[in-house]
This record gives C-alpha cells, structure tokens and sequence, in this order.
C-alpha cells in the first residue's frame, strides 16, 4: 500500500467549513474520499457539504475540547468506518498585540492549534495501530520561526504543534512504520487566515491532498511547503559528510 | 488490592513468555492444564514492527517490548553498561529474532568417542532430544533443506523459498570450494505481504516466535491467562518447594499460587531471580544447592565477515538463506555454523559496522581513527560493489567464573562478568583461520577486531545434569531441591552448541511441559 485509496477507510478534515480545509475535503470528496469535515459552525459546514452531499458528512465538534473529540470518533468509526487519513487544518489566527492577549486568551488559542491537533491526532491513532496503516498531515506553518508583532499565540501554538508533529514520530515512526506523519505548508493562500493576493486555496489544496494521500514512510517527517519538500538544514559536517558518501539530497515534490 | 488472577491456585505459572515459556506454556494449555503466564513487559500492539533499539527511557523501552535496563558487564575486568539485545514483552527477545532454528549436530550434545564432550555430554543426549526437536520443527513451522553433513534424519521439514540469484551463486561458488551449504531453517511462513522481519517484530504471525507460536496459540485454549507488566521479584518457599510467586504490578505487590512454577525468564533473568528470592530456608537463593546458580555463563562468539559474490552475479538482494557446518568441528576444536546474517553491505553500511567496531575495541580512545573506516569501505565498495555479510557462530564453553552477578541493593539489574580465557583466545584464532581457508579464493573481509560476544545468546546458568552437586536442575530440568520448580528457558544448556539455540530451547520447552504433564504430584 503506497498510496491511500477509498476503500481503505475514510478521511477527516478538521476546519473544513471554510477556505483551505474546505478545499482539501472537496477534493479528496472528489477523488472519491468519505469525508467527515469537522468545525465549530454548522452552517459552514453544511455549505461545504452542499457542493459534495454524497461524500462530505459534517461534524460539528470544537477539537480543543478533548473528551468530545474522543466521543465523537468513536461514534464517527461506528457510522463511517475507520479512519485512514486525518488532516489536522483548523487554527485560529487572532491578530492581538501581547499587551491585549491575557492568559485565558492566550490559551485559547494554543487549545485550539496544539490541542486540537493533539486530540484528533490521539484519536484517530485508535484505528491507525491496530492496523499499522494511516496518514496524518498537519498544516503547519513557518510563524515559529520568526514571529510576527501581534502573533504570539498563533506563533508558539503552530510552533508547538510542529514539535508534536516530531514527538508523535519519536513515538510511533520505529513501532508503526506505516502511519505516516508529517508537516506541510500550504504557503500563502487568499483566505479569511492568508492574504488577499495570496494563491487560490483549491490550487493548494491540490497539492495537499496529494500529499496527504501519498503512504510512502520514507515521507514521515518530511516537510513540504506549497509542492516541494522543505530538506532540513545541514551542518558543514554533515555537508562534507554527504560529499564523501556521494550522496545529494534532492527535495521531493508533489507535480 | 489483589489481582484477580491471584484468586485462582494455578496448574501452573510460567515466568517470562519468550520463546521458552511460550512454548511450555502452549503445550501445558494444549494439555488441559490452567496456565497463568507472568510477563515483565507490556502486551503491545500487534501491529508493532519494531526492532531493537538504544532508545533510553526504560518505558520506552517497554513499550517497544525491549529490557528496560542495561546489560552492566564486566569483560576481562573492565565495565560497560549497554541496552543488550534482550526483550521484555510478549514474546520476549524471540520476537526480535531472525527466527534461524538449527538442529544441533550429534556432537553438540553427546560425549562420542572421536569427538568428546566438554561437558561429558548432556545429561539428555540427541537421541533423547531427537522426538522433541521433530515436534518442535513442527510446531515453528520449519523450512529449509537438510543439511549434507549429516547423518542423522533432518527431521520434519516443509520446502524451503525458492533460493535468489545471489544465494544460487554464492551457493555454487560454496561447493567449489568443497563445502556444503544448505537453505537455513527458519521459522517464517512467508505467507503473502511476508515483510521479512528479521530483527523486527512481525505484525502478520507470518514469523513463527515465542508470541505467534506460543503465547497466543495458548491462550486461544481457553486454559491460560496472560498478566502484563508483571515484575516478579521473588520466589516463595519452604524447604522443598515453591509456595508462590511475588510479582510487581504496578506500585502493587501480588503473589500468586501453582502446583507447578515454571521458570523462564531468560538465561540471565532466571538466574537473577533465583538469586533474588534469599529467604530463611533457601539462604543461598532459591534452588542453589549447588552454588552453581547464575555460573557457567556463556555467550556465542560471532566471527562477521563479508563475502562478495562473483563478478557478474545480479543482485537479488540480502540473503539470508545459506548455512554451512563444515567447520563445527577442525582438528578436534569446537567451532560452529556459518550462516548468512540477511544483511547485504554497502559502503555506508561497512563504514557503520566498521566504527561500531572501532568504538568497541583497545584503540577506540584514539581521536581520528573512525574516519579511516571510509577508505577501505570506500574501496571494497567500489572494487565489488554490495557484499554479503556471514556470521561463523563459534560455541562457547562453561566455565564456572564466567556468571550472572546479583547485588541485593540493585536486585532487578541484570549484570554479568565475564572473562575471555586464552582458550577461547586462541580457538577464535584458530576459526577464523579455518573461515579464510575455507572461502579462499572468494573476496571476503573480516569485520571485527576482537572476540565479539553474541549477547543476544546468553546460556548455561543453571545447567541441568544427573548430580544435585554438579548441576542446577535435574534431566527433567526440575529443581533438585525444589520439586515443583521446572526450568525452560536457555540457562539448562550445560554447553552452547555451534548452532543457534532457539529450536532447542523450544524442543526442550515441550519436553518440560510434557514431563509436568505426567508428574503425578
């Protein structure tokens, strides 16, 4: 099984009553995917379910709320299926200088963009070891990196949840070899969360889904940003080091 | 709080559930018998397919099914502390295995009059063992071809896989040579999706091992029970029998009651708890009437090296299928097996081995070396492209000094000392000089550089034999003193053997189980 296909179990999608996560569940509903899109607002929910009603079923479930989240895929497996694929994509972007974030606030936000992934990842992991197969993709970004005036909550929360990405593979990468795990950028898209010139989400979602759809191990850990594997960066040792072995690495890419 | 199973008064309980205990606890609930297996490890999830690794929190270790602690030995005196190949978990280290299951040779358990037994032979010779070795060849499923060497029938044996290219080729070249390879007995069904895992856990039970081919066939009887992440930590008892069994559980104590204990927690593990269950009747530790407990240690020595097949032999791969016993015996010296370890060797990963050994050897302090492994790697790499790696698996022999260390402040560490005698010295000389001989004329290099000590081998710690002064357990493999306490696990091996010991551990394993099925109390 390199590449996961329908009849392998269904696909979830969390955010996905708007922008990017609506994108990636109408395409996998496309490619024939069940679909559970998962957001707090049933009414956009429902609108993307209007645009693929015999594939995309809405759920309407907060994901930083830990003990529904467990409720509700076990109820989800029982009505859909198992689940073979889960794209953590809801996030919050609060735009808050620091002086008007309090804690609560603050941790609103690191429950929704770290907590929701560590509770529909915990989740959805039931299924994927009893069978040792599974792909979760987290939509991540480069915020940690250098953060933005007014992005401190969004920054270190998206930033965690990169490390979990890298916990959760110190976890199961040797034990389940294939559930495949890892990051991806969607790069800048022209969405309530991006930027008004940014690139169409369906554009990207196309690459996403690619992605999330490829159940290749060697692709647990790997990062990708738009189409192209971002590689890690290389110390001068270990330059040298590949120019002894004669190894080049080349990023993957998804077209 | 007591355990549920702590309720019940066991036909019997079996300590450790590798491929000893497994298969002893399998063939007692096959009988009928109610079987409680005590395990240290966790039960996993089946569709794990991990190997051994140095990872060094010891719950992830468990977790991984993996010992949680290092191994502390103490070599020609000098002390390491290292995470051995050793399980914890269900399974135990079979499930790691390669699931190789030789048949010894005659000479490996019988004193014959042209090649006598270090030992003076095992109390129960191959004829004996031959019934149980059948039975157990069944049982794992066994594959392969006999072995032209010998002359005994080679037992049950279903077809092996149809051998690769390069095994053909490196097979042919072999008996130019005049030596006789065979295809290696190997318990893996190879049914369909079979992912060859050798040094991994298999999620198919496609390899056949303590868990697939013991544990789980046992509790699909109905008569066993398995409790998990159970420590235990001492044997209870009078004078001559074992009265029950202390086991951690979580931050709780239980103890738990059988007609019959059986031992099986590996050839260091068992041992270890002997030791640790001291008490008023039993001072010396549980069942050491003779002392003996923990001493007679042995490991295998691997001799490793690399072999390329002849220009122009397309590349099928790693094998893992060739075995030859042309050199167990030379001149009168034990050696043992050569067999294909199922590593094919690029240039990375001769760099690799061959820093691993550097790390491990006299000149491992000396800065700059490591780099220089590249060079003859990188030119064996481009002279002959991937090479196949062998393993000779030279027997090692008893000798009281060499045991299982027990510190009663540190109760659950698993220590051991060991000295390399001149003996051995001088027959691995000897082995490798008999390895060159027989592949010459076939590109090959040697990649240790010192005795490498198989620690993923560990026998003979409580060997069994005839005299309660000489030996630990009795030819049933019954404690001496205590006459409920049976052993099934590699520590009754008074010798080594030159073949790997996991089809004699399970062949021995059913005897055990067979000889407390017919015990009358």
């Amino acid at each position: 099984m390199t590449r996961l296909a329908p009849q392998d179990g269904i696909a979830i999608v969390t955010g996905a009553g708007s922008g990017l996560g609506r994108a990636l569940a109408l395409d996998l509903a496309r490619r024939g995917f069940t679909v559970v899109g998962i957001g707090r607002r049933r009414d956009a929910l429902e609108e993307t379910q209007a645009r693929a009603p015999d594939r995309v079923f809405p759920l309407v479930l907060d994901v930083s709320d830990a003990a529904a989240v467990r409720d509700a895929f076990a109820t989800l497996r029982q009505r859909h299926g198992r689940i073979a694929l889960l794209i953590n994509n809801a996030a919050i972007y609060p735009h808050r200088d620091i002086l008007d974030e309090t804690g609560e606030s603050f941790m609103e936000s690191v429950a929704i963009n770290l907590g929701g992934v560590v509770n529909c990842s915990r989740a959805a992991l039931g299924d994927m070891c009893e069978t040792g197969h599974g792909r979760i993709l987290n939509v991540s970004t480069f915020a940690d990196l250098s953060p933005l005036p007014t992005a401190s909550a969004y920054s270190v929360s998206k930033g965690a949840a990169r490390i979990f990405t890298r916990a959760l593979i110190a976890d199961l990468g040797d034990r389940f070899p294939g559930i495949v795990i890892g990051d991806w950028m969607p790069g800048m898209l022209r969405t309530d969360m991006g930027i008004p010139d940014g690139l169409a989400p369906e554009q990207a979602a196309r690459w996403g889904v690619e992605l999330a759809l490829r159940l290749d191990p060697a692709l647990t850990g790997a990062v990708f940003e738009c189409d192209t594997e971002v590689l890690p960066p290389r110390g001068l040792k270990g330059r040298i080091r590949d120019m002894l072995l004669l190894r080049r690495r080349r990023p993957r890419r998804l077209s | 709080m007591s355990h549920a199973a702590s309720a019940t008064h066991w036909d019997a309980i079996v300590i450790g559930t590798g491929i000893g205990g497994g298969t002893a606890g399998r063939a007692l609930a096959e009988a009928g018998m109610r079987v409680l297996f005590l395990e240290m490890g966790g039960a996993g999830h089946r569709a794990e397919r991990n190997g051994l690794s140095d990872t060094p929190l010891p719950e992830a270790r468990l977790v991984r099914g993996l010992w949680p602690e290092p191994l502390e030995v103490t070599l020609d005196g000098r002390q390491r502390r290292f995470h051995a190949p050793l399980g914890a978990g269900v399974g135990g280290s079979s499930v790691f295995y390669a699931a190789t299951l030789e048949r010894p040779s005659r000479h490996d358990l019988d004193d014959l009059p042209d090649q006598p037994h270090p030992t003076g032979g095992w109390p129960v010779g191959y004829d004996a063992m031959r019934d149980w070795f059948d039975r157990a060849a069944v049982l794992y499923r066994l594959r392969g071809s006999p072995d032209p060497l010998s002359p005994e029938p080679a037992g049950p044996l279903l077809p092996p896989p149809p051998p690769s290219a390069v095994d053909t080729a490196l097979m042919a070249a072999f008996r130019t040579n005049g030596l006789h390879p065979y295809l290696a007995h190997t318990a893996i069904e190879r049914i369909g999706g079979c992912l060859n895992c050798l040094g991994t856990k298999c999620p198919n039970r496609c390899k056949m091992d303590g868990r697939s081919a013991g544990v789980e066939p046992a509790l699909a009887t109905g008569n066993a029970t398995l409790v998990t992440r159970a420590r235990v930590t001492r044997l209870l008892g009078a004078a001559d029998r074992v009265t029950g069994v202390e086991a951690r559980i979580g931050d709780e104590t239980h103890r738990f009651t059988a007609r019959h204990v059986v031992l099986a927690g590996g050839a260091l593990g068992s041992p270890n708890l002997l030791l640790a269950s001291v008490s008023e009747h039993w001072p010396e530790g549980a069942a050491n009437g003779s002392g003996l407990v923990g001493r007679n240690l042995m490991f295998h020595l691997n001799e490793i090296f690399a072999l390329w097949p002849h220009r122009g032999t397309p590349d099928s791969g790693p094998s893992k299928a060739i075995a030859l016993r042309d050199l167990c015996l030379r001149d009168g010296a034990r050696f043992g097996m050569v067999q294909a370890m199922g590593i094919r060797a690029s240039y990375g990963e001769i760099v690799h081995y061959l820093g691993l050994m550097l790390a491990r050897s006299r000149v491992a302090g000396v800065p700059g070396l490591r780099p220089l492994t590249r060079i003859p790697a990188a030119v064996a790499a481009r002279l002959f492209g991937h090479a196949q790696i062998f393993v000779g698996l030279m027997e090692d022999l008893p000798y009281p000094g060499n045991r299982v260390l027990h510190d009663p402040a540190r109760p659950e560490r698993l220590a051991v000392s060991y000295d390399i005698h001149p003996e051995l010295q001088a027959r691995r000389k000897a082995f490798r000089r008999a390895i060159a001989h027989a592949f010459r004329g076939q590109r090959r290099m040697f990649l240790g550089l010192g005795p490498e000590l198989n620690f993923g081998h560990p026998s003979g710690t409580l060997r069994f034999g005839h005299d309660p002064a000489q030996s630990v357990l009795d030819p049933d493999c019954r404690s001496h003193q205590l006459r409920n306490l049976w052993v099934a696990d590699a520590s009754f091996m008074p010798s080594s053997m030159g073949v790997n010991p996991s089809l004699t551990i399970a062949a021995n394993a059913l005897r055990v189980a067979d000889a407390i099925t017919k015990d009358p109390a």
